[in-house]
């Protein structure tokens, strides 16, 4: 990356920590064994899956074996979501989420309807929060999966997970969430959060792309179907030769966030602090989200009379996001914050900035002015009365 | 293929937005539509366009086009707007497919600006 880049957009990656790219390399060289090999290379190398799987329950508070790799959020969220659903379609196939959910998750249940399920989609209030009582009113006898995500990947709102995996564990629901804004990033202790399935990724944390984890509950009636096929691996419920390299850099990632967690957290409450009082003064400029209940390292803000693509032109060397990065290639209006009752006009000027580890107070008091100027800007290129 | 989704030329009007603003006793066209909000403003003096500024709300090519627009339009005759077209601007700067529509709002309001100006030095 250039050196004059201000990266702002740790929602959408991070970088990997270079204690992790040391690890990654010695992998490449001396761990590339097939873990499922039995010579003394493969075993080698289950040796380093073996390790990562103990640093990352540690990091969650779970016994390792409930643990399934995969090779990132996306297919966590597909295995859970499908995989459970179809292993409970015996019992119901009545489903819960909302539209404010990745794509990850909301393209699953799409796909889930057309063959036969039918979803509840939840809207939530315009703070992006869902109310429990609300969920709890929308469940019915034929319920057998809900899929709440943890931290809002374009607003940072955390749900009220501990309440709505209350309200499912006793009412016997699988309860998925996805965790990949959360995890390394919040402490989750998965010994007292009653959550069943519980998706992640690595390069949210400072550790590699292309792999991540799910994990499932050891509780009766908490199991998922396959949805790949083609060996024996991970019990079957995800075949496929396992990345060690890949998996031991996500172990150590894990054990990095479990050492500093909470410092990450002061660090981040510190950014989006001094970020929202500087951009507070520009009027017309909202929150989009709930800054009290919201994740710290991410302020998403939509401001009217000005375009989220000049915007977004106007603000660089600063690298943020307008919406979901998995969606920069659209023109549309993000969904996320039209489900929160943004216009879409609001909703195309939004910008998140999201913070991490390396992020410098100079650099969101940066982009707080530079902020300011670009809105200026633009406004005084537009015609007095916008569409 | 450059993955940058802006040309350098696109990047250097929508940066230096010299006509940007508004004219006295200048004949103006205004369009809003399609994501896209477009103010003309032109003085002409015996046929030929003295000054041309715009005001814009709209994506950095729609910005960019617009400024191109105006600095290659000033000092020549009214006629010359009649022949711009958005797939000349498109080609010249660039722009993507998907960005045709946006750049059809500017060759919309070119068109009636040039009635406008036609309109008015019609003889009364």
């Amino acid at each position: 990356m250039k050196d004059d880049l201000i990266y702002l957009d740790y929602a959408a990656s991070t970088p990997v920590d270079p204690r992790v790219a040391e690890l990654l390399l010695d992998c490449h060289r001396t761990r590339f064994a097939n873990p499922s090999s039995n010579h003394a290379a493969g075993r080698k190398s289950r040796a380093s899956i073996e390790h990562a799987a103990g640093q990352l329950s540690a990091l969650l508070n779970v016994d390792p074996k409930t643990l399934i790799w995969t090779s990132g959020a996306t297919e966590s969220d597909n295995l859970a979501i499908a995989g459970g659903a179809r292993y409970r379609a015996h019992r119901g196939k009545h489903l819960v989420t909302m539209p404010t959910e990745h794509k990850a998750v909301t393209d699953v249940f799409h796909m889930l309807e057309k063959q036969g399920f039918e979803v509840t989609w939840l809207n939530p209030a315009d703070n992006g929060l869902l109310d429990p009582a609300d969920f709890a009113a929308a469940l019915r006898a034929d319920t057998q999966l809900v899929s709440i995500m943890y931290v809002n990947n374009e607003t940072g709102v955390m749900q009220d997970i501990p309440a709505i995996g209350a309200i499912c564990r006793e009412r016997d629901i699988l309860f998925h969430v996805d965790a990949a804004q959360a995890v390394g990033k919040i402490p989750i202790d998965l010994q007292e959060l009653p959550v069943d399935l519980l998706s992640l990724t690595g390069h949210k944390f400072y550790g590699p792309k292309g792999i991540g984890a799910l994990y499932i509950a050891d509780r009766p009636g908490c199991r998922v179907e396959p949805i790949l096929f083609g060996g024996g691996q991970q019990r079957r419920i995800r075949p496929g030769t396992l990345p060690a390299d890949l998996i031991a850099g996500l172990g150590l990632a894990a054990e990095i966030a479990s050492s500093r967690i909470d410092a990450d957290l002061d660090h981040l409450t510190d950014l989006r602090h001094a970020l929202w009082a500087g951009i507070d003064e520009v009027d017309g400029v909202l929150v989009n989200g709930d800054l009290d209940a919201g994740f710290p390292g991410i302020l998403s803000v939509s401001v009217d009379n000005v375009d989220g693509e000049s915007l977004l032109l106007e603000l660089e060397p600063i690298c943020v996001a307008t919406g979901s990065a998995c969606n920069a290639l659209s023109q549309e209006p993000s969904y996320v914050l039209r489900a929160l009752g943004r216009s879409d006009l609001l909703a195309q000027s939004a910008i998140r900035f999201s913070f991490g580890r390396p992020t410098r107070r100079e650099d969101v008091e940066f982009a707080a002015r530079r902020y300011g100027e670009a809105v200026a800007r633009l406004r005084s290129l537009a015609p007095e009365v916008t569409t | 293929m450059s993955s940058d989704p802006y040309s350098a030329l696109v990047r250097d009007y929508f940066a230096h937005t010299a006509h940007a603003g508004d004219l006295e006793d200048a004949v103006v066209a205004e369009i809003a539509e399609r994501g896209v909000h477009l103010r003309l403003a032109a003085t002409v003096d015996n046929g030929t366009i003295q000054a041309l500024r715009f005001r814009a709300w709209g994506c950095p090519h729609v910005i960019a086009a617009c400024e191109y627009f105006c600095a290659e339009h000033e000092g020549r005759p009214v006629g010359a707007l009649g022949e711009l077209h958005a797939s000349n601007i498109m080609r010249n700067l660039s722009v993507p497919v998907e960005k045709t529509g946006r750049i059809l709002v500017l060759e919309d309001v070119v068109r009636l600006l040039e009635r406008a100006i036609r309109d008015e030095s019609a003889p009364h």
